[in-house]
């Protein structure tokens, strides 16, 4: 795994817009977007691959697959449409559609997204002002690392990111971009706010790809390119790599050597890590730094991390389903969680289906947040505080049914389904045990090598799920709309002609059809310049008939009439 | 006719007890033609899980019944499986018994009418007249109907909260018969509060009421006869305000009406059901939507109109008729509403001879509805069939109601015909005249 770090505190507050004029290593492209929609904090990632937290540990930075966008807004009125128009200006700033996360899919977490930097406590408390919103369906590739590449101060021409070549950094299983911007204190005493831009990649290569079956890596066989220059801009130059398993199984040397060795101790866990100094190494040529195995590859178990979660779909049909996620508790203690779950509201979910069990037995969580989802409005949210139990499986489970959406909501693929946001799972780790992310007060790497807090702070996104939806046919709008309308014709036309013609009696012989009126029609047109005076007559005599037999029948009728009364 | 009667209602419960042991409630509680988004007992107990957490049932999109259903229900809901069993089951035998009361009034209530305009007939119908004989065995035949009516008996063992819908609309067409004219438009405004579509049933109501106080040769469009539809119309819309009131103190705000009415108007629920809206509004184009909606929605209720006029001497058969638009064209359907007309046919067992489409009607009632569930499962969970066989079976199932509808419609007019002018039409050659609609 490599993992790449810019960061940039720059000793201006976020929450005074007007210091943000006089840009130096800070990117304006960023800065902009930033003091126009009043953003306090911000957090982008955008994630191609599944994390496999139960053979990698934990990542530096914990990432769900596509993009997820959590922001904290400065205090103002109207923060969804200032929420509406932060995403547009995002989307095109980073060239992803995130201009999709629309309020169908936006969600409050009242518990789950604390704000990461300074913020205060009447400010976080309630959740009025951060904006959640995830797109698992978004596919991660070079259009988005070039403009994350530009908002770096040297750019993607000098320094450690004139390594990232997009051929192969898209080539890996899992490769993360993120950027973070957050308030920090400016030094120890706290006085002022700063704001500090932290940018992130991280990618995970399989390195097995030799030839020979060993793991060696190196800056030439991950990159293809080594380390040619150094950005003048930057203070700390560094990399650090994790030789804790160098002497023992598998055994690895680096070349060139380290300039020295740190003992990182974080309660529980002691790793040794390797630091080279870039400008030490520069010259006599670039920077190729290899890592030789003495062996091949051999796989071992590998200790499972403290707190890990999988989440998958059930049921079959596509009428209804149900979700079932495993948290598993390694450790020996208990601890509690928060898991937020996302469900787009054409999942109709139970909330009376909602069960949470350990070893078969119920759990009752300390506090539910559940806002059901309004039709093509809101998600579905649901946010649980539990305990987890030491060393044992906790399963939440819910069911949920298919909506029927209008044909013009599928997606062009409509039978590909419809993704699942990961479900967030935050807890507080006694233990840093294969913990690597970087501690919430301070800035860089190494500054929490030495970190000596008792308590660290773990988010968790498990898989996204990937559900079908039940299609209608697509190709029959005009057909539908016809036969639909042809059986309401038929009742409206039966009960018109009941309701406004009477019942008669009359002659079966008089009465002409169709045919035989046209018939006559051409018949007299034919005969008339012949027979006009004799056709007249002939016409007077049958109706004086027609009118004598109507009369007839009227007066039999009153005849009968008579004879009754 | 006592003990018939008595044996069928019993055999009718007995059925219905025996069927809720089995494993047919559970599968007919997921039947689409059964049961809609508006009556499903799955999403009612939702909404009352949400209400006892907190949490507004009418904030989500799941719950869809009225303030005061979701306090009966809540009430229902507190006992155990095996008593809501027995309480549907209660519940259909309140509903055949108030059928039984109607049988028993509809037939009282058809002599007289037959008895104040038979000099208006005319001599030869004397045999077609009704006598007291045929109307004994009314509440037998009203009882078998009922009792082993298999969409009865669904929608009894599916929970569908469309017994309810069906009770309150049996006691407005009960109390209108015993002459009740006000009480039954306070029951016609409670329908309406639970369904909406029931309102139209306040027109039969009026012209019953203005019919049984009418004195002498008044007319249909008198002052007074004004006055009397308007007294009707009001104690409806009046008794409509108030539940709707007591509705919004119960729940706090006016937020219900998006949820109840706002839902059945919108359709905003695409689920599908033997219905014509469904696929309609799945394929229709956006732009085109509202004016649609709106063209259905009016479909429903136009009908009140024409029928009015047509029928303003027979409100009994007004009613009934309003009731078949109401069930066929509603935009949620299920077989709630085919079961209550099923159930009040026998009423009009006099129309029968002069039917034309029954072996057709029949026939299409019997194959969609063994169709109906076949082809659902070839298409959510086999796979092996689309939504367009579940939609052309719902439109034969919807034809097959139209045709019962109009059919009846046309048995019931050709009998007036004959009674005011005699079935022998004879023209002045002897042959038999031929008997059509002209204008």
């Amino acid at each position: 795994m490599f993992h790449f770090q810019f960061t940039t505190v720059w000793n201006v507050s976020i929450d005074k817009p007007e210091s943000f004029q006089h840009y130096h290593l800070f990117p304006k492209s960023l800065g902009d977007v930033l003091t126009t929609y009043k953003v306090k904090e911000l957090h982008l990632s955008q994630t191609q691959g599944l994390w496999k937290h139960e053979k990698w540990g934990y990542p530096p930075e914990d990432a769900p697959p596509g993009d997820e966008l959590w922001v904290w807004f400065q205090p103002h009125s109207g923060v969804d449409q200032t929420w509406a128009d932060l995403v547009n200006a995002l989307s095109g700033l980073f060239c992803a559609s995130l201009n999709f996360m629309d309020s169908k899919s936006t969600v409050q977490p009242r518990w789950s997204f604390r704000p990461a930097g300074l913020a205060s406590e009447f400010y976080s408390a309630n959740s009025r002002f951060v904006r959640y919103s995830t797109l698992p369906r978004e596919v991660v590739c070079t259009e988005n690392l070039t403009p994350w590449k530009k908002l770096l101060p040297c750019g993607s021409k000098i320094g450690l990111a004139s390594l990232l070549n997009s051929v192969k950094i898209y080539d890996g299983f899992y490769h993360s971009l993120g950027v973070h911007v957050r308030s920090v204190c400016q030094d120890t005493q706290c006085l002022t706010p700063a704001t500090e831009l932290k940018q992130t990649l991280t990618v995970v290569y399989d390195p097995t790809t030799n030839k020979n079956g060993k793991q060696d890596w190196s800056f030439q066989s991950m990159f293809d390119r080594t380390l040619q220059s150094q950005c003048p801009l930057a203070d700390t130059r560094k990399i650090y790599v994790d030789v804790t398993t160098q002497e023992t199984l598998p055994k690895f040397s680096l070349s060139p050597v380290p300039d020295f060795v740190l003992n990182q101790k974080r309660s529980g866990e002691e790793r040794k890590i390797a630091v080279y100094q870039i400008g030490n190494h520069l010259s006599p040529s670039s920077l190729n730094l290899k890592a030789m195995y003495e062996e091949k590859l051999t796989f071992s178990n590998s200790s499972l991390p403290p707190v890990y979660a999988n989440r998958f779909v059930t049921g079959y049909g596509l009428e209804r389903g149900g979700v079932t996620c495993m948290i598993y508790n390694t450790m020996s203690s208990n601890t509690t969680v928060i898991f937020m779950e996302t469900v787009p509201w054409f999942l109709r979910v139970y909330f009376s289906s909602l069960r949470i069990e350990n070893d078969g037995k119920e759990i009752k969580p300390y506090k539910i947040n559940f806002i059901p989802a309004k039709d093509r409005a809101n998600p579905y949210q649901m946010e649980l505080v539990f305990r987890l139990f030491a060393n044992s499986v906790t399963k939440i489970t819910y069911s949920f049914e298919r909506a029927f959406l209008k044909w013009t909501e599928y997606p062009p693929d409509a039978n590909h389904g419809f993704y699942v946001s990961s479900a967030v799972v935050s807890t507080v780790l006694p233990v840093a045990s294969q913990y690597t992310a970087t501690s919430q007060s301070v800035s860089l790497l190494e500054e929490s090598f030495s970190d000596s807090s008792s308590s660290f702070f773990l988010r968790l996104h498990t898989e996204t799920l990937l559900v079908s939806l039940p299609t209608p046919d697509f190709s029959m709008p005009y057909n539908v709309i016809c036969l639909a309308c042809t059986v309401v014709a038929i009742a409206f036309g039966s009960l018109h002609n009941l309701t406004t013609r009477d019942f008669t009696a009359s002659d079966p012989s008089k009465r002409k059809g169709l045919v035989a009126k046209l018939k006559s029609f051409f018949k007299k047109e034919k005969e008339s310049p012949e027979n006009k005076p004799d056709s007249k007559e002939e016409e007077i005599p049958s109706q004086k008939d027609k009118d004598n037999s109507k009369s007839e029948e009227k007066d039999s009728k009153k005849k009968d009439g008579n004879s009754e009364t | 006719m006592v003990l018939p009667t008595a044996i069928s209602f019993v055999c009718g419960v007995i059925l219905r007890l025996a069927l809720f042991r089995s494993s047919l409630p559970d599968w007919l509680s997921t039947k689409t033609e059964v049961v809609t988004p508006l009556t499903s007992w799955g999403r009612a107990m939702e909404g009352l899980a949400l209400h006892r957490e907190g949490i507004s049932p009418y904030s989500g999109d799941i719950f869809h019944e009225s303030p005061l259903m979701l306090k009966i229900l809540g009430f229902i809901s507190r006992f155990s499986p095996n008593t809501i069993n027995l309480i549907f089951v209660l519940l259909d035998i309140i509903q055949g018994m108030i059928l039984l009361r109607i049988a028993n009034t509809f037939g009282r209530h058809m002599l007289l009418r037959q008895a104040t305009s038979v000099k208006n007939y005319h001599p030869d119908a004397k045999k077609n007249l009704l006598r007291k004989e045929d109307l004994m065995d009314l509440q037998f035949y009203v009882t078998v109907a009922f009792s082993f009516n298999p969409y009865s008996i669904a929608t009894c063992l599916a929970r569908s909260t469309a017994v309810f819908n069906n009770i309150i609309i049996l006691l407005a067409l009960y109390q209108m018969l015993k002459g009740n004219s006000f009480l039954s438009a306070v029951f016609v405004a409670l329908a309406a509060y639970i369904s909406m579509y029931p309102i139209i049933l306040c027109v039969p109501v009026a012209v019953h009421y203005f019919l049984m106080s009418r004195k002498g040769g008044m007319h249909y469009t008198d002052p007074t006869a004004v006055v009397s539809y308007l007294q009707i119309l009001g104690v409806t819309f009046m008794s409509l305000a108030i539940m709707l009131l007591f509705s919004m103190l119960f729940v706090g705000s006016w937020e219900f009406i998006p949820s109840t009415y706002g839902f059945i108007l919108g359709v905003p629920d695409l689920t599908p059901n033997l219905g014509l809206f469904w696929y309609f509004f799945t394929e229709m184009f956006e732009h085109f939507r509202t004016f649609f909606i709106c063209v259905f929605q009016i479909n429903v209720v136009i009908y009140t109109i024409p029928l009015a006029i047509r029928l303003r001497e027979h409100p009994t058969f007004l009613f009934y008729m309003l009731l078949y638009t109401i069930g066929i064209f509603k935009s949620y359907p299920g077989y709630g509403d085919v079961g209550l007309m099923f159930a009040l046919l026998p009423l009009w067992k006099h129309v029968y001879q002069y039917m034309r489409n029954t072996f057709v009607t029949v026939c299409m009632f019997l194959v969609c509805t063994v169709f109906a569930p076949i082809q659902y499962y070839l298409w959510i969970y086999a796979g092996s069939a689309n939504a367009n066989f579940y939609f052309a079976i719902s439109l034969a199932f919807s034809t097959a109601q139209i045709l019962m509808a109009t059919d009846l419609l046309f048995g019931f007019l050709k009998r007036e015909f004959y009674l005011h002018n005699g079935d022998k039409h004879k023209l002045p050659d002897g042959t038999d005249a031929q008997i059509i609609l002209d204008s």
